[in-house]
């Protein structure tokens, strides 16, 4: 919120320099500097296959760029894998929904603690003391924090694969939000709701971004660009795989390249007609 | 709101009892009923030849249970599960036929029950070896390394180096007293039943609470999809390292367990077959369920038994039959795997859910 501004405050938790990301001939990524700071909801847009998933891809682990830095918390990550990562505090939502769909909705959540859970092999196949106590306090901080935050205890013991499209979205959030993250990457959480989900769904990350408890720094890249321009402490416009410009909604909406990349140049109308 | 169905009225008021095993006094009651019947019904009641019978199922379970943990919990398929099973054999009988044990060991009757448990660790091992290509390769090339597993232990190592030690070309024979746990000899029908019985509740066990708690979790999320599972911080090919070490372990004792049961120890019992039998099993019992592991074993076995019953009248008549009947067995379980893909794709564990289901709510069903 640009009022609150929890931003104030501008450690950087998470730092792009001059990353370049290539696919064959086709630079998805070129040049990408970018500072996230902590506390703020930094937002991604630009127009489809601007290159934004491949970008949260590469914070997350799943790509390596070619070229340059990632540094998370001051220390670089570049080389980190994925499960690495996680364990730092990076989280994330996927654009087309990536939850473990033969499992329950808490064991999907579950799965979100899996860092915080130290029972080895042996006290867990008898259900020993340590395992069994680890156990219950999981399930304890899911059911008071997680499902209590996102509403939805009706569905918690279903199997993920039946829900509807907006719960699922809503179960990959809790399954991010487990991990009691410090970066959060919500790629695309709004793609297919409708509007009273949309408003849910607005609802929670302001949340966990505000909350005492949370404090979560996100980044959202989204393409409803009311929402954004309302949540967003900072915006972040690329396109072909490169910056187009970044900063507060207000500063970024004036912006005549940002106008250009979303409905084109004008001078190309002007010779078609 | 919790898995089991509670009478009406009643709630759990914390969580520990929401997640316990047995629920309500109804189930305990039903869970140690099962358990009576196993470890007291079935020997006391049953004929000799039936116990037999049923340790064979159990034997089945075992090694299908591994199976399942693999296919069923984590999606690696893999088609040399009974090459575990022929390492852990193997590895139970040289330890008890050839280590120099101390005298106060075997007087005690620990060197059987002490080379189970090295059976199952080192076929862990050695199954955790063959799990090592899980890290570059997937699918259909990774079932061709398991399939490498089968040949390159049972048909090259032990066919052709093991089995010749001590002499003998092909089969190794075991002593009737050398399966000994404490004081009793594993001989007869009962006995074998019920170690058998001992070694399958304690698997169950480990498998079912496993499932319920961090490493069984990350299999199932590796399952469902392995890049998600990634990035919760789960670290994918360690996870699958360890279900190769966790089902190579079963098979390990499932393989140990039956050097009580035979008096010779060939290679000849662990054919390729095997593994594709323990496939069948889980695909006929359902993929991705305990349950499905051991009603598919139990299913397997006791078709063919009666298979058998059924086609020895027939002798009098077309005395090729019992020549021919190998092979009709096998042509008939491929029907019947068939069968069950297209009928009932989630196999008996989906029907007996849904038995258990329609009695919950009987006579009312909604």
């Amino acid at each position: 919120m640009l009022q609150t501004s929890g931003s104030s405050q501008s450690t950087p938790l998470l730092q792009l320099k001059d990353v370049h990301m290539q696919f064959g001939r086709l630079a998805a990524l070129s040049n990408i500097d970018l500072t996230v700071r902590k506390g703020e909801i930094y937002s991604i847009i630009g127009p489809n296959g601007a290159g934004k998933t491949v970008m949260m891809n590469c914070i997350n682990g799943l790509y390596r760029p070619q070229q340059g830095d990632i540094y998370f918390k001051g220390s670089r990550i570049n080389h980190l894998r994925p499960y690495h990562r996680a364990n730092l505090g990076i989280s994330r939502t996927f654009q087309k929904i990536e939850l473990f769909g033969g499992m329950s909705v808490m064991d999907n959540i579950r799965l979100g603690r899996h860092i915080y859970l130290r029972s080895g092999v042996l006290s867990g196949s008898f259900f020993l003391g340590k395992a069994k106590r680890e156990e219950i306090e999981t399930r304890r901080i899911i059911e008071e924090e997680i499902i209590d935050l996102l509403e939805i205890q009706h569905i918690r013991d279903k199997t993920v694969g039946m829900l509807p499209y907006g719960e699922q979205k809503r179960v990959e959030l809790g399954r991010a939000l487990a991990m009691d993250p410090e970066l959060l990457i919500l790629d695309e959480p709004l793609a297919g709701l409708n509007l009273e989900e949309v408003e849910d769904m607005v609802r929670f990350i302001m949340d966990v971004n505000q909350e005492e408890r949370w404090r979560v720094t996100c980044i959202l890249v989204e393409h409803d660009m009311g929402v954004v321009m309302d949540i967003s402490d900072r915006v972040y416009v690329m396109s072909f795989g490169r910056q187009i410009t970044e900063g507060t909604p207000a500063e970024v909406q004036q912006d005549p390249e940002v106008i250009k990349a979303y409905l084109g140049e004008e001078d190309i109308y002007a010779t078609r007609k | 709101m919790s898995r089991v169905w509670l009478p009406c009225g009643h709630y759990h008021q914390s969580y520990a009892k929401d997640q316990g095993w047995w629920q309500t006094p109804v189930i305990k009651l039903k869970m140690l009923l099962l358990l009576g019947i196993v470890l007291l019904g079935v020997p006391l009641l049953l004929p000799g030849y039936w116990v037999g019978v049923c340790t064979i199922i159990g034997y089945t379970a075992m090694g299908a249970l591994g199976v399942q943990l693999l296919i069923g919990y984590t999606e690696l398929i893999t088609l040399g599960h009974g090459a575990f099973i022929a390492v852990g054999a193997y590895t139970s009988t040289m330890l008890v036929l050839h280590f120099p044990w101390p005298e106060v060991l075997v007087d005690l009757g620990l060197a059987y029950p002490l080379s189970i448990v090295v059976a199952g660790l080192f076929a862990g091992i050695w199954s955790v070896i063959f799990g090592l290509p899980t890290i570059r390769v997937k699918g259909f090339y990774f079932i061709l390394t398991t399939i490498a597993a089968q040949f390159i232990t049972v048909d090259l190592i032990l066919t052709q180096y093991v089995s010749k030690i001590g002499g003998r070309a092909q089969s190794i024979k075991i002593p009737s007293d050398a399966a000994k746990i404490g004081p009793w000899t594993m001989s007869g029908d009962v006995k074998p039943y019920l170690l058998m019985a001992v070694l399958l509740i304690l698997m169950v066990m480990v498998t079912a609470n496993l499932l319920r708690t961090k490493r069984g979790r990350a299999w199932m999320a590796i399952r469902d999809n392995d890049v998600a599972a990634s990035t919760m911080g789960i670290n994918v090919f360690y996870h699958k390292l360890l279900a190769f070490f966790v089902a190579g372990a079963m098979a390990g004792v499932a393989g140990a367990f039956w050097v009580s049961n035979t008096s010779a120890m060939s290679p000849e019992h662990f054919p390729w077959f095997l593994s594709l039998k323990l496939v069948g099993v889980i695909l006929i019992g359902g993929i991705g369920s305990i349950h499905g592991a051991i009603l598919g074993a139990a299913f397997w076995v006791l078709v063919g038994e009666f298979l058998q019953m059924g086609v020895l009248p027939l002798a009098d008549y077309w005395p090729n039959v019992l020549m021919s009947f190998t092979f009709l067995k096998t042509a008939f379980f491929g029907l019947i795997i068939c069968a069950f893909l297209n009928f009932e794709p989630h196999g008996l564990a989906y029907r007996w859910w849904q038995i258990k289901n329609y009695f919950n709510l009987w006579p009312f069903s909604y």
